[in-house]
């Protein structure tokens, strides 16, 4: 698995209010880590993971943003040429969770690829305080077309089955990203790897 | 053929006896039972018109004979499903049945050979329109194997395709192609059950007149069935004509061809450069074929011979027209498209075209001095020229001038120049030289002439509309009304109509040129469009509080749109900050002056109110508020200009907001002072809140204020906050923003790249806190981050206990002042009166006379509380007491109890760091974030670097959209396939506007020729909408009838004319037909005297009356049929059939013969 080529690079965004966890969430899915402590974002921040989705290896260009009203003059230029943009809320924040149209129709406003793949996280699930339901976040990603996964960075909850999630689609739709010239590896081998994901198109 | 090759034996492997011949038929039988074809079952009868319908199936495979290469080709009707289905039940019927049955069913071929259904369809192949025929055999030598031009080759493959079929059992006709392809000569075999059909065909120039008629082709077919003796059963005669029609006698194609030369002549106005030509220069339908048919006619009821005819044209039963298009119409959107893309594979650059006379006019550095006469276009003005004269008006007339001194140098004409520059650049007609329009640019945009064409347009104006929003939300182009677009489409229209490539590249230099001057002095360049991106963050600077940027009236590049226009715009922000840098600046030293002759805090003009009103009452306030400004003023001179290690200590002193010494120092004196006052000003009763914030108060005097932050109150100092001045964010092309990405991508994923990167990314927010704290002199780190990410800062809502007994503290202290709090609003509320420079906001006012009796209150006992604590420390204790006091004193402010998030607490984390590092500086006295002149200057690098053909490819994108929305202005919503084609244009482009990185030229090509097919497309619809909706009706009723017909045309090879000539197309076609032939007779008798030989075409048929209205059909075909025994008088009945078709110059008989082989 180690030697096999890499089929295609993809930009990925991760976007949302400030402090709902999105630099967290990427810590946890790129290093497997979780920092109590992460300093909050300053303009936008980046890493490279890759991943292997049925048998297809991707490798994953993260860019993350700072939710910072203040920033999102700048962030939006990281927009461009994204295929997937993760959108996280805090499942504890009610008001991050208001927030999410706004993001969206920034998100409309700034992307460049009209099909990309939007994904709708609900972070921090490990909170004993919820303000969020699960269904209220069903019911948003049910209406504008996204994923929708609950994950805890913390407890790691959700996270890797996230980020596969959301690339297995991307490589599905056609269109959205170009081969390298390799041709894609589509045997149903494994179907869906880890399969306690509930997510929702 | 075989006798020669018998010689090969060594080849022979197999059976050695088997010649190359043997072989060759044995393959033929095996390629037989291959595709099933032996021993079948007839097929049904093909009902009626489904030659034309009905979808071919085609079988290939080749085949050798000796070593020369044959394919061979099976071609059939795909039977529908419920034919197939019931041959299938017959099948099964039958093998019930008797053998004999099964004999007595006829083939397939005879069936074809004699039905009448399928006569003349509109479209097939050659030999089933011949012969009836839906399925058949091909066997053609392979490409490059020459032609079968001998009789004897072509019969030894004929009796051997014979030999296979009636081995096999095969009752499909065979047909070898003879001589060259394009003669579609066959000779063909079919054996069925007790008879051989031979299928001959000659193909002639020239045919005996004798034979040209009915009645001589009827002699033909009888005398080759060899029964002219007999008694002759009724031969079955189905003819057709075809009468072309090539004069539009009453309708010439409506299209002018563009005027070349109205534009230099100087009388079309600027329309002329905005308006993408549209259409096709000659009529894109050249011909209209009317074919009559007569399906079933008996020989003996009709008589066609060279001097009289029973057909007559308007008699016919079946009338169909079909249309002949023009190959390739000119078509002039198309033309320009190509034109212009054209320019995409020359290399030159703009120098080399514009020759030695401009290469020093790309030089930036001489643009400066209008006396400068080595640069290219001044060296072309008059010198004398008075310089002052801003914006176009001077490029216009340097440009002009151009032809005195080298007329011939000059690609496009000075007349025309200036129209041109003027249509661009509106804002500056007019202008002829008046300063007053100086800097003004945009105030001065006086737009007569919109980019709207004035046509009418064509297609409904909704879907117009959908198209417009469609491609301006999806196409990367620019919007149509932008300077950018109208440059593109100019461009485009110049490179075709006035001078090319010279051209294009001598506009683009005076466009350059025009950018650089509006740069050097401070004119907007008009019509850049609003930007979407302003769209968001003005949504969300609603919410007051957070941080967004101020709304600037020139948007920042829009990432949606093409580059050029991104650069074009990132000029205009250049422009815009260089208007706002040097207004700002003089406006600056004004107030200074200003403040220190006066004394009245007029630092900043958007300085908020509450300072002014505080001071404004009495003299004594004045009197402190001077000596606060004066030393302010000393403190900024020597903190800003002079930016020495004392100023620096200071800042950082500023910074912390808990130096001891210096504010020990600098508060003493002045408690006192304030003491004294009979005013309480807001700021003096704050100062006694502790004495670092009193420090810092009078150390700092506030500046870059923009507004009031709601309910915000500082955390050290429990001023209200203020929302700073702060830097516009540095507008972004999106060629700076891939590079800035890529430069933080290869910082690298690890830890230190990302502080690294954060470090890179921390200007703005360093700029950010410089401007809060000169704006809220005191504050501390908390009141930044409650401003700018207010989720990091965690309000409390249940306090520990340390903070309940302060609170509890708190209270007893505000009970026991609650008198004297009311008596000081009495006495807050008349100062304020008596200041009369009230802010707007009442209730803003409210809140701060709240808020200012609480510190107040609590002033004894706070500031030696506050000593002595860290600065974190200190925010907190005070923001959580002076918050509960609020709580009391006035229930709608906001609870300002609470710390900041852990993550800001982590020492030495990115946020801290930097605002330890922040100076109080306000914004408009910083280092620029976005240095405007070296941006600019790269623009216009950019801009003058491109060659021609990358200028052509930059400006694509908005000659596409333009061509889009032309093509949904001509739109007729009567032809669907329009709509179709023009979505396809629309989502094509938008995918090649799209694409990301360099712009291939290849992929335009591909949407300009789905643009040329819908222009062709839409030509040919207006054209037979002009041919045939011009009162050729007699039935006002009959107009849906002709507009049915003619949208039908357009989509069907062939259609039928309802109700014949006698239905209203039918009668339509007939004045159509008689205006021509008019026309054509009247030149006729002019020239009678030399025109005898052109008259003398054969068929002039005189008597019938309505002959005269169709000219002599230019196509004649007739079928013949008789079931005649053969060869002898007893041999059985069987169906002959006789195909001929009459053209000038080429005449074919294809005739398919019966011959019974038992009854000879």
């Amino acid at each position: 698995m180690e030697e096999q080529e890499i089929l295609t690079t993809l930009k990925i965004l991760i976007i949302g209010e400030s402090g709902v966890g999105k630099s967290s969430l990427l810590l946890r899915f790129t290093d497997d880590t979780f920092d109590p402590e992460q300093a909050a974002t300053i303009g936008v921040d980046f890493k490279v993971k890759t991943l292997s989705v049925d048998g297809n290896k991707a490798k994953l260009a993260i860019w993350d943003t700072a939710g910072q009203e203040r920033f999102r003059t700048l962030t939006p230029s990281y927009y461009r040429g994204a295929q997937g943009v993760i959108l996280v809320y805090d499942v504890s924040s009610k008001q991050s969770f208001t927030k999410l149209d706004a993001w969206l129709s920034e998100l409309e406003t700034f992307a460049t690829k009209h099909d990309m793949i939007k994904m709708l996280v609900g972070n921090k699930i490990d909170k004993e305080k919820r303000e969020v339901s699960k269904e209220e976040g069903l019911k948003f990603a049910r209406k504008h077309h996204m994923l929708f996964i609950e994950a805890s960075a913390k407890t790691k909850e959700g996270v890797q089955c996230a980020f596969e999630e959301l690339v297995e689609k991307i490589i599905q739709t056609p269109g959205l990203w170009e081969t390298s010239g390799h041709s894609l590896r589509l045997d149903a081998e494994g179907g869906q790897a880890s399969s306690n994901c509930y997510c929702v198109v | 053929m075989a006798a020669e090759e018998d010689g090969d034996v060594f080849e022979i492997t197999d059976f050695t006896t088997a010649s190359e011949w043997e072989r060759f038929i044995a393959r033929l039988e095996e390629v037989l039972h291959e595709w099933k074809l032996a021993n079948r079952d007839p097929l049904p009868n093909v009902p009626k018109g489904k030659f034309t319908e009905g979808p071919w199936e085609e079988k290939n495979e080749e085949i050798l004979f000796a070593d020369f290469k044959f394919l061979i080709n099976y071609t059939r009707l795909k039977p529908s499903a419920s034919a197939e289905a019931e041959s299938r039940s017959s099948r099964e019927r039958e093998d019930a049945d008797d053998e004999q049955q099964d004999e007595h069913k006829p083939p397939t071929i005879t069936n074809d050979i004699i039905s009448m259904d399928n006569d003349f369809p509109s479209r097939a192949h050659c030999l089933c329109r011949w012969y009836g025929l839906q399925e058949f055999l091909v066997i053609q030598p392979a490409p490059n194997f020459g032609v079968i031009d001998s009789e004897s080759r072509a019969k030894i493959l004929e009796s051997s395709a014979a030999i296979a079929l009636s081995d096999s059992g095969c009752h499909v006709p065979v047909f070898i192609q003879l001589q060259q392809k394009w003669r579609k000569l066959y000779t063909g075999v079919a054996i069925v059950p007790g008879a051989n059909i031979s299928f001959e065909m000659s193909h002639l120039k020239k045919l005996p007149s004798k034979y040209l008629h009915l009645d001589g082709l009827l002699n033909m077919f009888k005398g080759k069935l060899g029964c002219e003796y007999v008694s002759m059963p009724p031969v079955s005669v189905s003819v057709r004509f075809t009468y072309i029609l090539e004069d539009w006698i009453h309708c010439p194609w409506p299209q002018m061809p563009p005027d070349f030369f109205s534009f230099s002549e100087g009388e079309v106005g600027c329309s002329e450069l905005d308006v993408l030509p549209f259409g096709a220069c000659e009529d894109p339908v050249s011909e209209l074929h009317l074919s009559c048919t007569w399906p079933y006619l008996s020989a003996d009821m009709i008589v066609e011979t060279s001097g009289y005819t029973d057909l007559d044209p308007l008699q016919a039963p079946q009338w169909s027209v079909r249309i002949q298009m023009t190959e390739d119409p000119q078509c002039l959107l198309g033309q320009l498209l190509r034109a212009f893309m054209e320019l995409c594979t020359r290399t030159e650059t703009t120098d080399e075209i514009l020759g030695r006379l401009a290469t020093e006019g790309t030089d930036p550095s001489e643009k400066d001095g209008g006396e400068d006469i080595t640069n290219a276009l001044q060296r072309l003005t008059e010198p004398n020229l008075p310089y002052h004269i801003p914006s176009l008006g001077s490029v216009v007339s340097r440009a002009s001038s151009k032809l005195k001194i080298k007329p011939e140098e000059a690609p496009i004409p000075p007349n025309s120049l200036n129209k041109i520059l003027q249509h661009l650049f509106p804002d500056a007609t007019g202008l002829g030289g008046s300063q007053s329009q100086k800097g003004k640019g945009q105030n001065s945009k006086t737009r007569d002439s919109t980019p709207v064409e004035e046509s009418p347009p064509h297609g409904s104006p909704e879907r117009v509309e959908e198209v417009f929003n469609e491609a301006l939300k999806q196409l990367r182009s620019a919007p149509p009304d932008s300077l950018t677009y109208r440059l593109a489409v100019c461009m485009a229209i110049i490179n075709l109509n006035h001078g090319g490539l010279r051209a294009v590249a001598h506009l683009w230099q005076e466009f350059i040129l025009e950018m650089r001057y509006r740069w050097e002095n401070n004119i907007l360049i008009p019509d850049l469009g609003a930007s979407a991106s302003n769209k968001p963050s003005s949504s969300s600077s609603t919410t007051s509080s957070s941080p967004s940027a101020p709304s600037a009236s020139v948007p920042a590049p829009n990432l949606g749109s093409c580059l050029l226009h991104q650069k074009l715009q990132m000029l205009n922000c250049c422009i815009e900050r260089k208007v706002k840098r040097e207004s700002a600046g003089y406006g600056h030293e004004d107030t200074v002056l200003h403040e220190a002759s006066s004394g009245v805090f007029e630092s900043d003009t958007s300085t908020s109110q509450p300072d002014n009103d505080a001071v404004g009452g009495g003299t004594a306030a004045r009197k402190v508020a001077s000596v606060n400004g004066s030393t302010t003023d000393d403190e900024d001179d020597e903190f800003f200009e002079c930016d020495d290690g004392d100023s620096d200590e200071v800042s950082e002193a500023g910074g912390k907001g808990g130096q001891r010494r210096i504010s020990g120092d600098s508060t003493s004196p002045r408690r006192p002072g304030s003491g004294k006052k009979n005013l309480i000003s807001e700021k003096s009763i704050d100062s006694y809140m502790s004495d670092s914030s009193f420090k810092d108060a009078a150390l700092m005097k506030a500046e870059g204020r923009l507004a009031p932050m709601k309910n915000m109150r500082s955390l050290s100092t429990n001023e209200p906050l203020f929302i700073p001045v702060t830097q516009e964010p540095s507008p972004m092309t999106e060629d700076m923003l891939e590079e800035q990405a890529e430069v933080l991508a290869k910082l690298g994923s690890s830890a230190e790249g990302s502080q690294l990167r954060a470090r890179m990314q921390s200007a703005c927010l360093l700029s950010d806190m410089e401007s809060f704290k000169a704006a809220n002199p005191g504050c501390c780190l908390g009141d930044f981050v409650r401003w700018y990410s207010p989720r990091d800062f965690i309000e409390e809502e249940e306090e520990d206990g340390e903070e309940k007994e302060e609170e509890e503290r708190n209270e007893k202290n505000i009970s026991r002042q609650c008198s004297r709090t009311e008596e000081e609003d009495g006495r807050n509320s008349a100062s304020e009166e008596a200041s009369g420079e009230r802010p707007e906001d009442s209730e803003k006012d409210a809140n701060c006379e709240a808020k200012i009796d609480s510190p107040k209150a609590a002033d004894g006992k706070k500031s030696p509380a506050s000593e002595e604590i860290p600065p974190q420390a200190t925010a907190k204790a005070s923001s959580s007491e002076t918050s509960s006091d609020q709580d009391h004193v006035s229930s709608h402010c906001r609870p300002q109890r609470g710390h900041l998030s852990q993550r800001m607490q982590i020492p030495g984390n990115m946020w801290v760091e930097v605002w330890q590092s922040a100076r109080h500086i306000p914004a408009r006295r910083q280092k620029r974030l976005f240095d405007d002149t070296k941006e600019a200057e790269k623009v216009l690098h950019f801009l003058s670097g491109l060659r021609p053909s990358e200028l052509v490819l930059h400006l694509l994108p908005m000659v596409i959209h333009a061509s889009v929305l032309k093509l949904a202005e001509k739109e007729d919503p009567d032809v669907p396939v329009l709509k179709t084609l023009t979505d396809q244009v629309i989502s094509k482009a938008v995918k090649v506007t799209r694409w990301p990185h360099p712009p291939e030229v290849k992929r335009y090509e591909d949407v300009i020729r789905m643009i040329e097919l819908a222009e062709t497309v839409s030509s040919r619809s207006k054209s037979l909408k002009t041919k045939f909706t011009r009162d050729l009706l007699e039935k006002g009723k009959a107009e849906e009838e002709l507009h049915n017909f003619v949208s039908s045309l357009l989509q069907q090879p062939e259609v039928d004319v309802r109700g014949g000539a006698y239905g209203p197309a039918g009668s339509a076609i007939h004045k159509l037909f008689s205006a021509a032939q008019k026309a054509a007779l009247m030149i006729l008798e002019d020239e009678e005297s030399t025109g005898e030989d052109a008259a003398a075409q054969p068929e002039q048929m005189k008597p019938a009356s309505t002959v005269h209205d169709f000219p002599s059909p230019s196509a004649r075909e007739y079928i013949l049929r008789a079931l005649i025994p053969r060869p002898a008088p007893y041999s059985r009945v069987l169906p002959q059939r006789m195909y001929c078709v009459l053209v000038d110059g080429d005449y074919r008989l294809a005739g398919a013969f019966c011959s019974d082989t038992t009854f000879q």
